[in-house]
């Protein structure tokens, strides 16, 4: 099992779900509103008035062999939309209940 | 979820809520009244008092004093007036604007009930009338005839007046100039005394054969029978065969010693139209009712009456209130419609989208149709206020939809969904766009608390442009978003295809102008204290101008109605008049050819008019009405042509004294008065005359005249008590006889068809025309015994007293004062001050200068507080918006070149200052300060991301360049339809839309410059402060 970590900018909640969906990663959790800002460039996205640009993050934790499609479904849209900031990282789960 | 992007995911939902509030508006409109003005009503009461043979010294001490000095308890009282006249003290009572009338009256009632038992004796009860705008006709006809003049008035009263009556909404029909029958029985004073008759011996036995007297009844057999004695006269020629004296076994008929006439009362006025002879039919609504329905429903009724009128009755429209309304409002409703295509022009061609250009657009009739919806519940109509409002919002309503289609525009370019990016660009700027709609809430939501006629006037804008805005906002965070999610494409680019090719150049021209921009930006925030020194010193010689700029008060309209009052000299008969009446009709009829219909009335007007006017009617005096062709088909104004009749009617030497006015009979009058204070009646007629003769020299001023009239002459008999006594009769006795022999006695009346007419016995006309046959009146005491008039008083002859006029219990002459063709309330101001100036008041007396420049004065502090108020208010909210004292600062200072504009263009256009133009400048202060908004707003989020400010200025500057310019030209190109100024009733509100022009070139062109160098002057000492924080904000974490 590994935990897949999603940071996004909102307007781009739909077709994030919908990479979710279609490789079958039922179960997530979905912080409606985070801030944040990219490492090397990038505008932040605060939801302030200065940089009113919102950011969601979904966890969601799926078998080993779904963890690479849903990333290269993540990097082709960030490709696409290069500007919306989004980022996934992955880790590894220990345990669970 | 947020109300957004509900209306985004539920467009079905958010459609159908659209089309239901366009349903109800246009419901609303469909029943919506059609008016003038907003409901106003006058608020003056009147008492009038009749106490019978007390001259006006008398009145103004017994009667109008005590109730003055009561009636000042009143509450909201603006101004107490009274005419004490002989046997008439008539009091009015102004109240504020607004006031409850109804409350006032009551209020009235009370003090007269406290102090009606300390009023003399003889006395009558007062009477309260309560004013009201109901009282104005709303339409005035006139009806000519040739051969069926003498029966006219039975004729109309049947057919027309009755009908009409029964209109709904009709007040009442008052036919005026109407001859009323009359039968005349004209005695002739010989042979009345050879025959040993009296008038009233006469009157008595006429009487005494008219009669029908119920007998009882009678019971023949078993039946009952009623009986009389029926001797009513069955025509009016059976009156000569009276009997009224038996001398000698000869039997005296009454045709024997009076000429019988069944004919019309002896005229006190004559009527003509258009050069015939005619009446005049006054209609009046009820309170209330709507004019223009009024007259719609009039209009039928007479289509089905007049057919049924002999054929040489013509029936004539002298004055139609609501083709006056209609046109103003057909004015307004295109000047909405130029403004809207305006607008979709100057969208086009910055934006060059046509969907995004129907998104933002979709927002203008939605929101403006709430205001019907507004004015529907709240039973207001669609007024000149409420249409002129609409049409000023139309170029705020837009605002919020470009600023969020934009973002959502900006979100798509980046490559989002148009509906993920309706979502989240809508959530990004909203908070901001309820903001801005904030400041233009604050500057017109005080207008509803103005108070005084200007309130009336704007308490329907204030109302009306605040819920359309709000409504507007609504739309933009929720229609706008939902239709951008679905019209608009996610293509990136503008590809010119098809007919967008002509949006190539157009683009690059824009981009062009950015840069241009850009690179002055940058010359002047390096040369900031030059580029401040170049504002601040136009704005200063500015404030020159505004001496320059004469003051006005209300504009007036060209309603093609011109009315005259024309007094000739006191005391020449009907007939004189008539005569020059008739000269100054064709006079008018061959000279001015724009006059459609003329209608003329000489000597003393009855009803409704005479009491409107306040005395000074008689048979000396002329009205005339004239309505002219409608202002597109004449080449000359009526104010042009009111000034040539003034001219006309100075050269008649016959001609005494004239008003011309040009107010239509209704509405505002520009009219200033000199108000001459002074108890002494002499020393003030004095002043006031000295005065009169010098204003009247002034080439701006027109119509100069005094309020009280010349003295009259009369005649008065004195008799003396003891030759009365000595033959055994007393004064009033003798007065008696003297008032039946002129006047006349009424006798009994005549019934014809359900009518009655009165019988009347009198001297015939030869015996009543020198002073000698007032001598030569015998007065015959109980005894029979008769004595010559002649014998028992002299005749001799006196001055009448004036008029007593007071203002808050001061009594006063008034110098009525008119203004030129063209002249400003200011200009003419000037000239009189002058004038006062040289007059010297004697002790007693004061003067000043009042009517319309008072209300002029008032209603312009009014509105100097309110702008004040306005532009704190305004501060505040952007303070707390910025959360700075420093930004609204520099947004306020950009209303210097806005108000540098107002003067320079009424300036430049030669319009005076009145209170449209500085409604117009007070608007300003909410438009102009948006784009203010925009660019600080905008250089703080950039300063806030870390530019420095100079890049930040130039940079945002560059950004926001559209936008403002955006902005900008909708609110001008929506106010030129009215700056222009076309067709009825427009004049109005041209000064309001030329000023706020004038404002919005010059604060935009200025803010563009002076916003960006102002925020880096003010931004320099920011940045050392920033320093200091960091350091402090770094040495704290240790």
């Amino acid at each position: 099992m590994k935990a897949i970590f999603i940071s996004y900018n909102q307007s781009l909640s739909e077709r994030v779900m919908s990479v979710l969906d279609h490789h079958n990663a039922r179960g997530f959790t979905k912080w409606e509103l985070t801030a944040g800002r990219g490492s090397e460039d990038g505008e932040p996205h605060y939801a302030t008035h200065t940089w009113p640009a919102r950011n969601s993050s979904i966890l969601s934790i799926v078998p080993d062999h779904r963890v690479k499609p849903i990333l290269d479904a993540l990097r082709e849209l960030d490709h696409q939309l290069p500007n919306h900031g989004l980022r996934a990282f992955v880790w590894e789960v220990v345990d669970q209940i | 979820m947020k109300i957004y992007e509900r209306s985004v995911r539920k467009p079905i939902s958010t459609i159908l809520i659209y089309v239901g509030v366009i349903v109800l508006g246009l419901f609303s409109l469909s029943n919506l009244a059609v008016d003038m003005y907003p409901d106003m009503e006058i608020p003056v009461v009147s008492v009038s008092t009749v106490y019978r043979g007390a001259n006006a010294a008398d009145i103004e001490q017994n009667i109008t004093r005590p109730l003055e000095d009561n009636l000042n308890t009143v509450n909201n009282m603006r101004r107490l007036t009274s005419r004490s006249q002989d046997n008439v003290s008539s009091i009015t009572l102004e109240l504020d604007w607004g006031s409850d009338i109804n409350e006032a009256a009551n209020d009235v009632r009370d003090v007269i009930g406290r102090i009606g038992s300390f009023l003399p004796e003889g006395a009558d009860a007062p009477i309260i009338l309560k004013f009201s705008s109901s009282m104005m006709p709303v339409m005035v006809m006139s009806v000519t005839a040739d051969e069926s003049y003498n029966g006219l008035a039975k004729i109309l009263d049947d057919r027309l007046v009755n009908v009409l009556n029964r209109v709904d909404g009709v007040g009442s029909v008052v036919l005026m100039g109407a001859p009323t029958r009359e039968v005349q029985v004209n005695v002739d004073p010989q042979r009345l005394a050879a025959f040993n008759l009296t008038v009233e011996s006469l009157a008595g036995i006429i009487a005494a054969e008219n009669v029908n007297i119920p007998g009882g009844t009678l019971d023949i057999g078993s039946n009952t029978f009623s009986i009389k004695a029926d001797s009513e006269f069955r025509g009016s020629d059976e009156l000569s065969d009276i009997v009224v004296a038996n001398i000698g076994g000869r039997v005296i008929y009454l045709g024997d010693v009076a000429t019988l006439k069944d004919t019309i009362a002896k005229a006190t006025s004559e009527v003509r139209t258009n050069g015939r002879q005619g009446m005049v039919l006054l209609i009046q609504k009820q309170s209330g009712a709507n004019t223009v329905s009024i007259v719609r429903e009039v209009e039928k009724a007479l289509e089905r009456i007049v057919p049924t009128l002999p054929p040489d009755v013509t029936l004539m429209t002298v004055m139609d209130t609501s083709e006056f309304i209609n046109e103003s409002i057909d004015t307004l409703s295109n000047t909405i419609l130029f403004a809207f295509i305006a607008i979709v022009l100057v969208l086009m061609f910055f934006i060059g989208r046509w969907r995004a250009v129907i998104i933002i657009c979709l927002t203008i009739p939605v929101s403006l149709i709430t205001a019907f919806i507004f004015l529907y519940f709240t039973g207001g109509t669609l007024n000149i206020v409420s249409l002129s409002s609409l049409s000023i919002a139309i170029g705020l309503v837009i605002d919020d939809a470009i600023v969020i289609l934009e973002n959502i525009q900006k979100h798509i370019e980046r490559g989002s969904t148009p509906r993920e990016a309706a979502i989240y660009a809508t959530n990004e700027v909203w908070l901001a766009v309820i903001a801005t709609t904030l400041v233009i809430i604050v500057v017109f939501l005080p207008l509803t608390m103005v108070g005084g006629m200007a309130g009336i006037m704007f308490r329907q804008l204030g109302w009306l442009v605040t819920i359309v805005t709000t409504v507007s906002t609504i739309a933009g965070i929720t229609l706008t978003p939902m239709l951008s999610s679905l019209m608009l494409k996610a293509d990136r680019l503008n590809h010119y295809r098809g007919l967008g090719v002509i949006f190539k150049p157009v683009d690059k021209a824009l981009a062009g102008l950015d840069n241009g921009y850009a690179r002055m930006l940058t010359w002047a925030v390096r040369h900031r204290v030059m580029t401040l020194a170049i504002v601040f010193v136009t704005f200063f010689a500015s404030i020159f101008l505004v001496g320059r700029v004469p003051f006005s008060f209300m504009p007036e309209a060209d309603q093609s109605m011109i009315t005259a009052s024309i007094q000739l000299q006191q005391n020449v008969n009907l007939d004189y008049t008539t005569g020059i009446a008739r000269q100054i009709e064709a006079d008018i009829m061959e000279r001015y050819p724009e006059v459609r219909i003329l209608n003329v009335t000489s000597g003393q007007s009855t009803g409704i008019f005479a009491m409107m006017m306040q005395g000074q009617a008689g048979s000396h005096t002329i009205s005339l009405r004239m309505r002219l062709t409608n202002p597109g088909e004449r080449d000359r104004s009526i104010f042009a042509i009111a000034d040539l009749l003034r001219d006309d009617l100075d050269r008649i030497p016959e001609v005494r004294e004239f008003t011309v006015s040009t107010d239509g009979g209704g509405g505002f009058s520009n009219n200033v008065q000199v108000k001459v204070f002074g108890h002494d009646m002499e020393l003030t007629n004095e002043v006031a005359l000295d005065i009169r003769d010098r204003l009247r020299e002034k080439p701006t001023l027109r119509d100069v005249r005094l309020s009280r009239d010349d003295l009259r002459p009369e005649y008065n008999i004195n008799f003396d008590r003891n030759r009365l006594a000595a033959a055994g009769l007393n004064t009033a006795t003798a007065a008696q006889f003297v008032r039946n022999r002129i006047s006349g006695l009424r006798a009994s009346v005549y019934r014809e068809g359900g009518d009655e007419y009165d019988i009347v016995v009198r001297y015939d006309e030869p015996f009543r025309t020198t002073l000698e046959d007032v001598e030569n009146i015998m007065v015959y005491n109980s005894r029979g015994q008769g004595v010559k008039v002649g014998e028992l008083a002299t005749i001799t002859q006196i001055f009448a007293p004036p008029t007593i006029e007071r203002e808050n219990r001061q009594r006063l002459v008034n110098v009525d004062v008119a203004m030129a063709d063209g002249v400003a309330m200011g200009t003419a101001i000037v000239d009189i001050r002058a004038v006062l100036d040289e007059i010297e008041a004697p002790d007693g007396v004061y003067i000043e200068i009042g009517g319309a420049y008072e209300d002029q004065q008032s209603a312009f502090a009014d509105f100097i507080t309110l702008a004040m108020l306005i532009i704190m208010l305004v501060y505040i909210v952007l303070a707390t918006q910025f959360e700075s004292f420093k930004s609204p600062f520099i947004i306020i200072l950009t209303l210097l070149p806005a108000f540098t504009g107002v003067f320079l263009i009424l300036w430049a256009t030669s319009t005076p200052l009145s209170l449209m133009a500085l409604l117009g400048a007070i608007m300003l202060i909410g438009i102009a300060v948006k784009n203010g908004v925009v660019m600080v707003d905008f250089t703080n989020l950039l300063r806030d991301r870390g530019y420095s400010i100079n890049h930040a200025v130039i940079m945002s500057g560059k950004s926001r360049l559209r936008p403002v310019l955006m902005t900008s030209l909708t609110t001008i190109f929506a106010m030129l339809p009215l700056a222009v100024g076309l067709g009825e009733g427009s004049e109005l509100w041209q000064p309001m839309g030329i000023a706020i022009i004038g404002g919005m070139i010059f604060s935009t062109l200025l803010t563009l410059i002076m916003v960006p160098v102002l925020y880096s002057s003010f931004g320099a000492g920011d940045l050392r402060k920033e320093k200091r924080a960091r350091r402090r904000l770094e040495n704290g974490s240790k």
